[in-house]
């Protein structure tokens, strides 16, 4: 990954750690769920493609997408010169990331708490 | 992010995992401080116990019932009134605090005898109350009293009453937190499902985590009102025994306090499928998200825009008028658990201050890992801290205010650090539009009250000028602004009236929209 998307993948993740609370769920089974629901449903809007909105737990996730992404609209204005393929792999390394720093890397010894 | 070690804990090494600095580019994979743990011998902590948190911080803000504590009376009386968690039933739940007064020879003979009678004599003395929660505390724990079958022996010789038990004693955890973890499982696994509400609209939210200090509640109500939202239980400030009962038909969960009650959102989501929705609904920015979000669940965004454009033209004027005046104060942000988070990054982006410190008495490493994530970089972040890392940290900070509870407030009072109390408020409510106003109303009035100099001098030896007045707020905070913002014409200081409740509840509202057959 070069510097420039390393870059831009950490002011997306900076934005998230600031603004929302999403990310940050009890366990690590909720966190995993939480990063992979909202962050697809991101991508695909920032891509516009369609989104599912099925079940209350789609909805839930695409609400903070919505927001997710217009705030990233609105304060990256580098989004706006990427194409598809582009935002994809910008999106997939925001997920990697998003994976280390709450799940994979997080040191709150809770997140493996069999029971909430 | 490293750990940061306090002179006056030397002596305490294993208090040093418990705080960290902020540094430049670091993530929280490098350093968070422990927390939930068990306080270490030798350190003066400032937490409650599990009873204490069960009772006093989730189960009193239900209205509607006597919380009937099966224990000493030290116990009642020492988690009674300290919160204002209003209600619009008259205040019943704080005016009131019962207990069996244990005492030494029920330790000895048993209390369950003590404990039926003190129920029977409860309810007569009420009533109009038909709902009971008991609690357990350490000394009833301790000799296995036998709460529950008591419980339900009273519940077949008085079919008329209802009666929740709370088996959270003091020694049930390492906080209040413990506490706040066993009353959330205890109510979903007695309560919740026990009776079907009444759904009277196409939208239906639990309002979770919301303990209605000093109004908090009724400002929300307002907004879900203004929605056409059914709000079918407040969990559980204001909130009402029965509609508590009835949280398994909501549509969605909005939870503001996650520390205290995100387990039973969990354990909604798990059991009925209904999801959770984490808000913020502190601040202008972010109660408008807060408030979008909720609409474009239900479809219904449009109702949501209409009131953040109203409220925002109404009090951004005042908001900023503050936050011209408040700009790069120091703030330590020692709140008990969810605060920490919930103000840490709006109160620097709305108020202008810098947050120089957080801590959190009783929250678990997931409330450090979103208030470290929201403060800015360089803040001290500690854990259960004691007396003396407050008063270093203080000495070592130099904050202009902190937001804290009563104990350390006053604390910080003897340094001649202002302080406002974080868990109970000064002239709340602080939430919605107008709320978070006060709160910066209170805060400057707390930085630039004219008490702090004249607290400087010792009329016993210190000349008293007698011909000069003192300082006042506005020749403090105005000094170094600059014309336009003191003479702006759009700026303003807080209009609103003393009390901002009463008129809310003469309001009327649209009405809820139809519910459709096949979403009811
Ligand atoms: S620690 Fe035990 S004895 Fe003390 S207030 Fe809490 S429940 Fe009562």
């Amino acid at each position: 990954m070069d510097d420039l998307m390393k870059d831009r993948i950490e002011q997306l993740v900076d934005y998230i750690m600031k603004k929302c609370l999403w990310q940050f769920h009890s366990r690590a089974w909720d966190r995993k769920d939480q990063n992979e629901g909202v962050l697809t449903k991101t991508m695909q809007l920032l891509c516009a493609e369609p989104v599912e909105l099925e079940t209350p737990a789609d909805r839930c996730f695409w609400v903070d997408a919505v927001c997710l992404a217009e705030a990233y609209k609105k304060r990256y204005a580098w989004l706006a010169a990427m194409n598809k393929e582009e935002i994809k792999l910008l999106m997939q390394g925001l997920h990697e990331r998003m994976d280390h720093l709450t799940i994979t890397g997080s040191l709150n010894l809770e997140l493996t708490d069999r029971h909430y | 992010m490293p750990y940061h070690e306090f002179e006056c804990s030397k002596c305490i090494p294993e208090r040093k995992k418990h705080a960290v600095i902020k540094g430049p580019g670091e993530d929280l994979t490098s350093a968070l401080p422990l927390g939930y743990l068990n306080t270490i011998p030798g350190s003066i902590s400032e937490r409650g116990c599990a009873y204490c948190g069960a009772k006093h911080v989730i189960g009193t803000p239900m209205k509607d019932v006597i919380h009937l504590s099966h224990g000493p009376i030290g116990c009642t009386y020492d988690t009674w009134q300290t919160k204002r968690y209003i209600s619009d039933n008259d205040n019943f739940q704080i005016k009131n605090t019962f207990a069996t007064d244990m005492k030494e020879k029920h330790v000895i003979f048993g209390a369950e005898k003590l404990l039926k009678q003190t129920i029977i004599e409860a309810f007569k003395a009420f009533p109009k109350i038909k709902r009971m929660s008991i609690y357990q505390t350490c000394a009833s724990a301790l000799i296995g009293d036998d709460i529950n079958a008591i419980a339900e022996e009273v519940m077949e010789e008085m079919p008329e009453v209802d009666i929740f038990v709370c088996n959270s004693p003091g020694f049930g955890g390492p906080s209040q937190s413990g506490g706040h973890h066993k009353i959330n499982i205890a109510w979903i696994n007695q309560k919740v499902g026990t009776i079907e509400p009444e759904i009277i609209s196409p939208y239906v939210i639990n309002y979770v985590g919301e303990y209605n200090i000093q109004g908090d509640q009724h400002v929300m109500m307002d907004f879900f009102n203004r929605m056409g939202i059914q709000v079918l239980s407040t969990f559980t400030g204001n909130g009402s025994y029965d509609s508590l009962r009835g949280m398994h038909r909501a549509h969605l969960n909005v939870l503001e306090c996650a520390r205290s009650a995100e387990y039973i959102c969990n354990e909604l989501k798990k059991r009925y499928g209904i999801p959770r929705l984490d808000i913020d609904a502190f601040g202008f920015g972010t109660l408008a998200e807060a408030l979008r979000k909720i609409g474009m669940f239900f479809g219904i965004e449009d109702r949501a825009q209409a009131i953040i454009d109203e409220e925002t033209a109404r009090w951004k004027p005042e908001l900023d008028w503050y936050k011209e005046r408040l700009r790069g104060k120091k703030v330590c942000l020692w709140p008990g658990g969810s605060k920490l988070w919930h103000w840490a990054h709006v109160i620097h982006d709305e108020f202008g201050v810098d947050v120089v410190s957080v801590y959190t008495k009783f929250g678990h490493q997931g409330d450090m890992e979103k208030g470290i994530s929201r403060c800015e970089e360089g803040a001290l972040a500690i854990d259960d801290p004691n007396e003396l890392e407050g008063l270093e940290a203080m000495d070592m900070l130099k904050p202009d205010i902190i937001f804290t509870g009563k104990r350390p407030g006053e604390v910080a009072k003897k340094v001649r650090v202002p302080y406002l109390n974080a868990h109970a408020y000064h002239n709340g409510p602080w939430k919605g539009w107008e709320g978070w106003v006060r709160f910066a109303r209170d805060i400057y009035n707390g930085i630039y009250s004219p008490i702090h100099q004249l607290a400087l001098l010792d009329i016993s030896k210190d000349d008293i000028p007698t011909d000069k007045g003192f300082m006042t707020q506005r020749m403090l905070s105005d000094k170094d602004l600059s014309e336009e913002i003191t003479s702006s014409t759009v700026l303003r200081q807080y209009t609103g009236k003393y009390d901002c409740l009463s008129e809310l509840s003469k309001k009327t509202y649209p009405g809820f929209d139809p519910v459709l057959a096949d979403a009811a």
